[in-house]
């Protein structure tokens, strides 16, 4: 009997280059749950999509992607089609961009059945309906008539994943299903994937750059590296005993919450940054007043470090942005060396003097460089405002910066194109410390990053704080990294500071709801006694 | 963080949304009355300008009216006060805008003639002509940009160079051509005058259409293009192939139902402004219309006539762009609720 899904051998490329995928082979059984793990750039999406016959224009192929005993990559355009409706559905990354926002969400539940099953309009909204309520959404019929833009990222997914199981397929492939989604809404998602899978006996290939999602989630896993599975078995096996250097890395640069490892140590010097009752409405153009952060206050003493956790909504960026003056608060006070922070946009002279105190480094160093500046002219651009340096004085000092943060001499005159995004993310921290700052802002700066990459940078930002003295003000939605560079946690829920205090104290001993709520959600692996739950 | 990830954020889970319904039934309204009054403003800014312009040409229109003649200062005084050129200029304006109100758009000096009745006569032509142009501009546009979008390679180059080739011809060069092949070579279709109404009318105007559309059905078709090749690109469009709907039903509900939106806008602009270009043509193929109207006063200082046809093009211009701006958000909800964000 063939399986569910055989990959044999399958190569993917494009003439003239080297291939993109090489060689893979995986397999995943009736009712397996099965883990494809791997960084950006390693193929995993271009394999899961090959299941499903959905190659990239003009690429060459070869091997075997067997679904219900259909090769794909042979198949006509019908069979795949007929695949595509009874045996196998995808579930994607990001829910709003794979909805289509200019139509409703029943039509895009009821648009197969109607079109392809034959089902009338009236019968299709009523298995749709009747299938929203199974993934847990409620008011199913009235969602039926609202539009995407209408709905949070995390009822989006849901309804991405009714649409996937209204075809009550064999197979179901999840491209990164829960990336795009808040710590709690993903532990949902991820029971929600768990429950359907297992009651319905579907095979699942999930995809996911997490290795702690993967082994929440799934009995056996394929790491795959550059287009190559470099290992493959049981999850626990592989996590617990990786064979492969690469695995190792990989597990070991995951972060964890480890509240042992603590070498932050906890700075009582004068405070360098102070806040007291800070708050910031925004007014819509219809009079709706949004409060973005209510009634905030801490302090951070200098050489300190100070995380601040929170899902999106919370505040946490917008607290962030005042700090570093791109928005002004509404009302409270912000004191920087003991200097109050005027209530107005500043003017640019003093935007100039406050650059040299607060630098921020922003979450995607692919959108924060600009694409036409080669990075070292960039930093050594910062040289020359902030410390009056010459042309040739700030380019030296820039190449000597740009070395330390492990950026070499023949990358000087590149463009941030040419660079990966863990080199550009070390430029923008390479920009922001030309200025010598006290305070450095992080908002999100590793969260675009692959594991091992989020790893180097961490551990550079570790060696800089503690060589430079500089204080630092950590702003994510990860306690695990937080866990890892600050000594001091800040817990934010929409707006306001749920809980603060050193972060041994919060992650060991949490004590409001929301805070417990969050360390809950971190997802566990299968093999732990705890269970999956939120 | 932006104000409108914060919306999004703080309207996600199930709580605020009765808040939500009480909007949604009311904000389409208030987006309708916002929109009609900006309508009436645009309108009766574009009324000043049109009426006042006149008082920056050099020439006195009573004057032009005696055909160099030299009057007698009574009969120049008594023709001045005929068309009320003696009043203050706000009291004229005044008047004008009233009389337009009522309907009556003054009297030609040329034609002897109420203005109303001269545009009468010429306005349908020019705008049969108009709209079987923008019959012409959106079947071929679209259809050219479809057809490129979809063939990757040969295709694509084929139709955008054949674009970029119609898009650069003058439409008096494409009118001579049209005619030179289909009139005089061919003999399929008439090179003179606007026929008598039904298809006689649409035959006769065939030829002029075409010559009067070509450079905007290449600007549409490349829009079409551009606008389709973005959303092909776009996830949802993959998601829908995954779910094993056929191609035809992919293109046509999630590519060109998203690419709408930049092509309406594009059309809606350029629809209005073919008033203006139909002069050239109108002339070229003898049909009396009103761009050669236009031309026509424009020589003669028939201000009367000029106001009256160049409010009429505004007034076009400017309810095309409404009645689109008004589409827009049935063919995108995202607009009526403030969040394209994406």
């Amino acid at each position: 009997m063939s399986q569910l899904l055989q990959i044999e051998n399958f190569t993917l490329g494009f003439p003239g280059r080297p291939p993109l995928l090489d060689s893979v082979s995986l397999h995943v059984n009736d009712g397996e749950a099965v883990a494809l793990v791997g960084e950006s750039g390693s193929g995993k999406s271009l394999t899961t999509r090959a299941a499903l016959g959905l190659l990239p224009d003009g690429s060459q192929s070869s091997g075997r992607v067997s679904v219900r005993g259909l090769d794909t990559l042979t198949a006509t355009g019908k069979q795949l089609m007929e695949l595509r409706r009874r045996h196998a559905s995808m579930i994607f990354q990001d829910p709003r961009a794979g909805i289509n926002p200019v139509r409703t969400v029943g039509d895009f539940l009821t648009e197969t059945l109607v079109r392809l099953d034959g089902l009338s309009r009236a019968e299709a909204t009523e298995r749709a309906v009747t299938q929203l309520e199974q993934v847990g959404l409620r008011r199913a019929k009235e969602l039926m008539e609202q539009h995407p833009h209408q709905l949070s990222g995390g009822m989006l997914q849901r309804v991405m994943i009714a649409a996937a199981l209204l075809n009550s397929p064999d197979l179901l492939l999840c491209d990164e299903p829960t990336t795009a989604l808040d710590v709690t809404t993903q532990a949902g998602i991820v029971r929600l994937l768990r429950d359907e899978q297992q009651s319905r006996g579907m095979g699942m290939l999930f995809i996911t750059h997490d290795l702690n999602l993967a082994a929440s989630l799934c009995e056996r896993v394929y790491v795959l590296r550059r287009g190559e599975v470099v290992e493959h078995g049981k999850t626990q096996t592989v996590f617990l005993t990786p064979e492969q250097d690469y695995t190792r890395q990989l597990v070991e640069a995951t972060p964890a919450i480890e509240v042992g490892g603590l070498a932050a140590p906890v700075v009582a010097g004068p405070p360098l940054l102070k806040i007291s009752g800070l708050s910031k409405t925004y007014q819509l153009p219809r009079g709706e007043i949004i409060t973005a952060l209510d009634d905030a206050g801490f302090s951070l003493p200098e050489g300190g470090s100070l995380g601040i956790v929170g899902e999106s909504g919370s505040g946490k960026s917008t607290l962030a942005r005042l700090v570093v003056a791109l928005e002004t608060a509404t009302s409270g006070e912000l004191l920087l060396r003991n200097l109050p922070r005027p209530n107005r946009a500043l003017k640019a002279s003093e935007r100039k003097v406050l650059a040299k105190d607060v630098q921020i480094v922003f979450q995607d160093p692919y959108l924060s460089l600009d694409p036409r500046i080669p990075v070292g002219n960039a930093v050594a651009d910062v040289f020359r405002l902030h410390q009056k340096q010459g042309r040739k004085e700030a380019k030296d000092s820039a190449r000597a910066l740009l070395g330390r943060v492990g950026i070499g001499q023949e990358r000087f005159d590149a463009r941030p194109r040419a660079l990966s995004g863990g080199q550009r993310q070390r430029v923008a921290l390479a920009k922001a410390l030309a200025a010598r700052p006290r305070l450095l802002v992080l908002d999100e700066a590793t969260s675009a990053l692959d594991v091992s990459v989020q790893a180097q940078v961490l551990e550079l930002v570790e060696e800089l704080r503690d060589q430079l003295g500089l204080t630092i003000l950590f702003v994510t939605h990860d306690l695990a990294v937080v866990s890892r560079l600050c000594s001091e946690l800040l817990v934010m829920h929409q707006g306001r500071i749920v809980e603060q205090g050193p972060t041994a104290r919060i992650l060991e001993d949490p004590g409001d709801d929301y805070t417990r709520n969050l360390i809950a959600s971190r997802p566990r692996p299968l093999w732990d006694a705890e269970p999956v739950t939120a | 963080m932006t104000a409108t990830d914060q919306v999004q954020a703080t309207t996600a889970p199930g709580t605020p949304t009765r808040q939500r319904d009480k909007r949604s039934a009311v904000q389409p309204a208030v987006y309708i009355v916002k929109k009609l009054l900006a309508l009436v403003l645009t309108l009766f800014v574009a009324s000043l300008a049109v009426f006042f312009s006149r008082f920056l040409v050099p020439g006195d229109p009573a004057r032009f009216l005696l055909r160099g003649r030299s009057p007698k200062p009574e009969a120049l005084e008594e023709i001045t006060r005929q068309f009320g050129l003696d009043k203050p200029a706000w009291e004229q304006y005044l008047n004008w805008l009233g009389g337009i109100l009522q309907g009556d758009w003054g009297r030609s000096l040329t034609y002897r003639q109420d203005v109303s009745d001269v545009l009468l006569g010429r306005l349908p032509t020019t705008l049969q002509l108009v709209a079987l142009a923008a019959v012409f501009i959106t079947v071929l546009g679209l259809f050219a940009g479809i057809a490129a979008s979809l063939n990757k390679g040969f295709g694509d180059r084929f139709i955008l160079i054949t674009l970029t080739a119609a898009g650069a011809v003058p439409p008096f060069v494409a009118a001579i051509a049209l005619v030179a092949l289909f009139s005089v070579g061919l003999g399929w279709f008439p090179s003179f005058g606007s026929g008598d109404g039904g298809w006689d009318r649409i035959w006769h105007l065939t030829l002029p259409a075409l010559a009067l559309g070509i450079t905007y059905i290449a600007m549409v078709a490349r829009v079409t293009r551009s606008s389709m090749n973005e959303q092909l690109l776009r996830e949802h469009v993959e998601v829908a192939t995954s779910r094993g709907l056929t191609r035809g039903s992919v293109v046509a509900r999630h590519v060109l139902r998203n690419a709408l939106g930049p092509i309406l806008t594009v059309s809606g602009v350029l629809v209005a402004g073919l008033l203006v270009s139909s002069a050239i043509i109108e002339r070229t193929f003898g049909l009396s219309g009103i761009g050669q109207l236009l031309v026509q006063s424009i020589d003669r200082l028939d201000f009367g006539v000029v106001q009256a046809i160049v409010m009429v093009v505004v007034a076009a211009f400017v309810l095309v762009n409404t009645v689109v701006d008004l589409i827009q958000p049935l063919i995108d909800p995202r607009i009526a609720a403030g969040t394209e964000s994406r």
